[in-house]
């Protein structure tokens, strides 16, 4: 509300290869960017069809994950010489989420593709640390949404489970945690996914795997609770286990474009190297 | 998949809340106190719902941390915030849940209409179709929950008389045709916010205490009553709130 007026033309420029080839130049100056979006006359008599495509948030998309990844590479792997100082693995997570929220703001795709943060409340509920969503034109009502949530090295979460005390846990998060039973955290996330249906994908996302602790990796499925029915449980292994044998890994554009062009319905799972 | 009604989405939910006898367990429970608040006499389970962007969040904002924002952040399923009232010296916490209202979420959200006691039913008075959609609201309530919940019908956003599309009259008129209680609100300019809670509480309040004294059988659970099925069970001092 009241947002609307200053960007009817913001998807001319996410559309034109133009606006593709020097976007770093407007990301970086935002008046730019706004100058620009203040002449769209110009640049849509070239452009045809004057539509601007749903999917043109894709290369957006992956520019605020390289952004993302690579900040977060940055803090991945530090270690205190001295080993005193353990930062949280949560610190990772948030350098992650910020620098794609600041990214995606300033490159002006949340009209289309939008990130949703979660409440401490929703993050044990749901089991997600974000939400992504594809975004229905004219109501803005999420179309196809992606739940993520972080998997750290195993060694930062077991630093984090023993450094936080039990004061930590907020009251909302002790009424959340009451509510979700005594499934796992993955567990949630697929019943969260699942309950919305086959337009809803779980991506866990991997800071650092055992094998490459220096890279990002995701595993992503709408399909999660297919194998609820074959295993007992879905747990770290389980979803590491996607990842043995010598399967293709996507990018984080060949993700995005997977999800978009997939067929209603069908079941859809990949691994993807984000970094 | 999307259908929201029959059993077998239902049934699909795994991210329920507990039996509705795990609020008795929540009920009276005194210095407990590891972190949270526990020190309460009466816990109750609000649910706030209603179409998508008729103001259901924002409601709960200026209720709980007397605050408002125009810019418009679409609910991810389901989150909730609690606030503790008083009432007669007895300290009622309330958890209140705020679910977003597109079709999509229905089955999380439905889910959790089983544990609740009351309903804030809100709708635009700006949006017709939000308006239209209160019945259907009222079936998901009469399907889902607890048949003694209680429901205030909200018209939101009375401070945009301008752009006014449901008049006053009709409001009421609905509510009384469902057996509701009626406001109509403001989230943005503060008007009716706590005063649609706190007849909620009242309501839930009255309601726990006839319970009480028609059905002596209750804390028993004797299958006499409505209220053994599936409502939370009513502590045995009753609510003199
Ligand atoms: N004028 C006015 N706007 C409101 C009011 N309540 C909410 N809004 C606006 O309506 C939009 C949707 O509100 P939100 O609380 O997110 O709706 P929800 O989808 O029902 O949770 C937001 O832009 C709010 O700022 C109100 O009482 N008056
Ligand atoms: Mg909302």
């Amino acid at each position: 509300m009241g947002q609307t007026t200053s960007k009817p033309n913001s998807n001319l420029f996410q559309n034109s290869n133009f606006f593709s080839s020097y976007k770093r130049g407007f990301a970086s100056s935002p008046s730019d960017d706004q100058n620009m979006s203040l002449r769209p006359s110009i640049f849509s008599t070239l452009r045809k069809p004057p539509v601007s495509k749903p999917n043109d948030f894709i290369p957006l998309f992956n520019d605020c994950i390289s952004a993302a990844s690579s900040r977060t590479q940055e803090y991945l792997l530090f270690k205190d010489p001295e080993d005193k100082f353990y930062p949280s693995p949560e610190v990772l997570t948030q350098v992650f989420l910020m620098t794609y929220i600041s990214q995606s703001v300033s490159l002006n795709m949340t009209d289309a593709f939008n990130c949703t943060a979660m409440t401490p409340g929703q993050r044990i509920l749901l089991g997600a640390d974000w939400v992504w969503a594809v975004l229905e034109k004219p109501t803005k009502n999420p179309r196809i949404q992606i739940a993520v949530q972080v998997l750290h090295l195993p060694d930062r979460e077991d630093a984090e489970e023993n450094s936080i005390p039990p004061e930590a846990f907020s009251e909302s998060v002790q009424i959340a945690q009451k509510e979700s039973s005594n499934k796992t955290m993955y567990e949630r996330m697929v019943d969260f996914c699942t309950s919305i249906g086959k337009d809803c994908y779980a991506l866990f996302l991997f800071l650092g795997r055992k094998s490459d602790k220096e890279n990002i990796y995701g595993v992503l499925s709408n399909n999660f609770e297919a194998a609820i029915g074959k295993c007992d449980k879905i747990d770290r292994a389980f979803i590491e286990n996607f990842f043995k044998g010598s399967r293709y890994l996507h990018t984080p554009q060949g993700m995005m474009q997977a999800i978009v062009t997939k067929k209603e319905g069908d079941p859809l799972t990949l691994m993807i190297k984000f970094s | 998949m999307r259908s929201g009604g029959g059993d077998s989405s239902q049934g699909q939910i795994q991210i329920e809340p507990r039996s509705s006898k795990q609020m008795a367990a929540t009920q009276d429970v005194k210095g407990k106190g590891e972190g949270g608040d526990q020190n309460f006499d009466y816990m109750f389970k609000l649910l706030i719902i209603g179409n998508s962007s008729v103001g259901k969040t924002s409601f709960l904002f200026r209720y709980a941390d007397d605050a408002f924002t125009s810019a418009f952040v679409s609910t991810v399923g389901i989150d909730f915030k609690v606030k503790t009232v008083y009432k007669n010296d007895k300290r009622i916490k309330l958890q209140i849940w705020d679910t977003a209202g597109q079709e999509r979420y229905r089955t999380i959200t439905t889910a959790y209409y089983r544990g609740a006691m009351g309903f804030i039913l809100m709708y635009d008075i700006t949006n017709e179709e939000s308006f239209g959609a209160v019945q259907d609201w009222s079936t998901q309530i009469k399907t889902y929950s607890w048949d003694n919940a209680q429901v205030v019908l909200a018209g939101n956003k009375c401070d945009m008389e301008e752009e006014r599309v449901v008049s006053v009259d009709n409001g009421r008129l609905l509510a009384e045709q469902l057996g509701f209680e009626f406001f109509e609100t403001s989230a943005k300019d503060n008007i009716n916010v706590k005063q649609t809670f706190e007849r909620l509480v009242d309501l839930i309040c009255d309601k726990m205490s006839e319970s009480l004294d028609s059905d002596p059988a209750v804390p028993t659970g004797a299958p006499t009553a409505k209220l053994t099925d599936s409502a939370p069970p009513l502590q045995q001092s009753g609510c003199n709130c």
